[in-house]
Formats: structure tokens, sequence, C-alpha cells
């Protein structure tokens, strides 16, 4: 069994994230960028290589249309980035050769020159909006 | 000079008009405002933030409702002692902004109404509110009778209390929890609650009883027309069922 890591992002418009980031600007956060994707971990007992066709062949978690998937080389945030897991959460849902799932939102925060933002930065925004710390758990 | 009742309208909403129409039909001066008069909300004198799914449930229920500019006015006048009475997403807002149960900073949510259980689905149920504190201990319900019976609709995806253990503690001691689900003979148990809410609630008050929270519509069950048994003649658009608590709302908001 190994485990894998993808995210899977919008590749249409995506007004949440616009929503997000127009009111974390309001609420004085300093982001200027937002990326927001759904974060899948996966135990997988299947070919490594075949992991991209698999996840596409669910169209309950990708549509073709509007979304992209993208392999994450580690299993955890990157800069400027926080992986919200909403607590007691059970990702039902069914991906050959994959004996367990489980889901994050990912919020990644860009600042004025569009790099990531400083750890702080994505502290205040997950205080502020990205987490109710009552039903879920901000991981950095 | 009758007070003025304040329907706020966030991109989203959908339940405003058969709450404006049930609180003035019960005595109130009620008027929906849109977020785009946000600045006149200072001059109401009550607030009723109604059901719907304002800015489409972005990142979670209420939660950018939360922040919007028309909450700063909610929220400035729950402060100063304003009635505010938040409905099914008006409810999950107003949890979002921290006024109920009220037990931290406000915009620091300490619990949420969040997917349903066991099953994370939409549920759409007839039931019944039963209140469980002193019905003066709230000035919304304070013209109710104690344990009062209130029918209502539940029609919600995320009505599901939850909150860490420390904080249901502090909504049970510090009498937070407004209303639980019964059934029709009064009985609160298991059986009674449609979304696995923790301690069967479906409403939570502030501490200075000025906030009140409910997760079901009882303007959904409010005119005789409208009951489950449909009840028609000449009657059939009087309020009644879950017009009470509209009506000790309007009673609260002149005495005040």
């Amino acid at each position: 069994m190994i485990q894998r890591v993808v995210a899977i992002g919008l590749k249409i418009p995506d007004n949440e994230a616009y929503t997000a980031l127009v009111t974390l600007q309001r609420l004085g956060v300093a982001v200027e960028r937002l990326e927001r994707c759904e974060i899948w971990q996966l135990d997988d007992t299947g070919d490594g290589s075949s992991i991209g066709g698999r996840i596409e062949a669910n169209e309950a978690i990708f549509n073709p249309n509007k979304h992209r998937l993208r392999p994450l080389e580690q299993a955890t945030p990157r800069a400027g980035e926080v992986w919200i897991d909403r607590i007691g959460e059970d990702a039902d849902v069914r991906i050959a050769g994959v004996a367990h799932a489980r889901r994050y939102v990912g919020w990644r925060l860009f600042g004025a020159d569009d790099a990531p933002v400083h750890r702080d930065v994505v502290v205040a925004a997950v205080e502020r909006l990205l987490c109710n710390p009552a039903i879920e758990k901000a991981l950095y | 000079m009758s007070r003025r009742i304040a329907v706020p309208v966030f991109p989203g909403t959908n339940s405003e008009d058969e709450t404006v129409r049930l609180l003035r039909d019960c005595g109130g001066d009620a008027r929906l405002v849109h977020w785009s008069q946000a600045e006149t909300l200072g001059g109401y004198d009550a607030y009723v933030l109604s059901g719907g799914f304002a800015y489409e449930d972005r990142i979670r229920a209420g939660a950018i409702a939360a922040h919007d500019r028309i909450m700063d006015f909610v929220i400035e006048g729950a402060e100063r002692g304003k009635l505010v009475f938040g409905i099914c997403n008006g409810a999950q807002i107003v949890l979002e902004a921290g006024l109920v149960p009220g037990t931290g900073p406000i915009r620091r949510p300490t619990a949420a109404f969040t997917d349903n259980a066991p099953a994370a689905h939409f549920v759409c149920r007839h039931v019944y509110l039963k209140l469980t504190i002193e019905p003066s201990r709230c000035a919304i319900t304070a013209s109710l009778p104690s344990s009062a019976l209130i029918p209502a609709w539940a029609a919600h995806g995320e009505g599901r209390l939850a909150a860490s253990d420390e904080h249901l503690r502090e909504i049970v001691d510090g009498g937070h929890m407004a209303f639980v689900y019964a059934h029709a003979d009064g009985v609160a148990d298991e059986r009674a609650v449609p979304n696995g809410s923790a301690l069967g609630c479906a409403g939570l008050v502030n501490r200075a009883g000025n906030v009140l929270a409910i997760m079901p519509h009882p303007e959904r069950d409010a005119w005789n027309f409208n009951h489950l048994d449909r009840r028609t003649g000449s009657n059939a658009l009087a309020p009644s069922g879950g017009a009470v608590l509209f009506e000790s709302f309007v009673r609260a908001v002149e005495r005040a």
C-alpha cells in the first residue's frame, strides 16, 4: 500500500476562491491571490502510473470539463498553504485500487510579489475566515 | 410609532418573502433590506436573518455572510441590545458571526450548524421545536408558555449542532440551548432529531438573551392554509402554528 496525494483544482474561474479573496482583503489580511483545490490523500494498492486515470474515472470528484488533476510530491502543505480538514468527515469515495481516501480543502495564499505568503498571514486567514475550529482543523 | 424590523437580504437568501409576510401578519413593521442598502440597517430596531444560501454557502454555510457589511450593523445592534433572530441559513450566519452561543469573541465561532448526520444529506421534514429554557431567559421567547411546542419544517443539509465537548458543556451550563427537537406530544428523544444535532439542539440563545438562532422554519407552518392538515375556509390566511414564535418576537420588539 502506497500513500499518494493529488490536488484537484478548477481550470475554470474559481468563484469561491475569489469570494474568499475579497473577504480576506476586507478583513485586512495581506493576500493578493488565492488558489483553492481539493487535496486527496489516498491509500493506494494500485499501479502509480494509472492513478490519474483511476481518479478521473470517478465522476463524483472529477469533471474533465472543469477540473485539473495534479500529483503532489509531498503529503504536507506547501509554503503559503493550509489544508482544512473537516473533523469526522468520512470521504465516501470509490476509486479503483484505493483502500481509503481522505479529503482536505487546500488554500494557497500569494502576496504582492506573487510569492507564497508568510506563515503568519496564512494563520491570520485561517483564524479569521478559512477554518471554524468547532468543526475543522487547519494543517500547516 | 411602530418599531421597525429589518429582514436583510444577502445574495442567495431565499426565505425573505414569507418571513416578512409573517412578521407583518403578526403586527410587525418589517421591511426587506438588500445588501446594497446595508448602510440603512443602523436605523432599524431589530433584525431577522432568514433562510437560504447566502453567498452560495461558499467556504462554509454562513461564513462569508458573517463578514459582510450587513453583519457589521447586525453585530453592532446586538451588542447594544437590539433583538436578532436567525432562522436556518440566518442561524448559520449568526453562529459564524459568534453571536450565539456567544461564548467566544465576535466572528470567532465556537460552534457550527454543519453537515447532517449520519448521512450528510438535505433533510426536509416536519418537526416540533420544544422550548427548554424559561421563556423569560430570551426576550424573543418571553411571550411563549413554558415548554412551548412550535411546529416547523426542518429543511437543511447542514443543521447539526457541532462543537467541542468543552464548548458543548458551556452551551448546556450557560443555558444557551433554547430549543430541542421533539415529537408532537412533546417527547424529546433521538427519533425526533432530523439531523444528528448534538444534544438534540434545534436553537441557541446568547448570554444576554437578545439573539436567538433556530434551524427549522416556523414561517413555513404559520398560516391555516399551510399546515400539514391544510385547514381552509374563511380563515385560511390567519396566522397560526409556527406564527406564535413570530408573535412573541414582535411583542419583544415593541417592548424593547
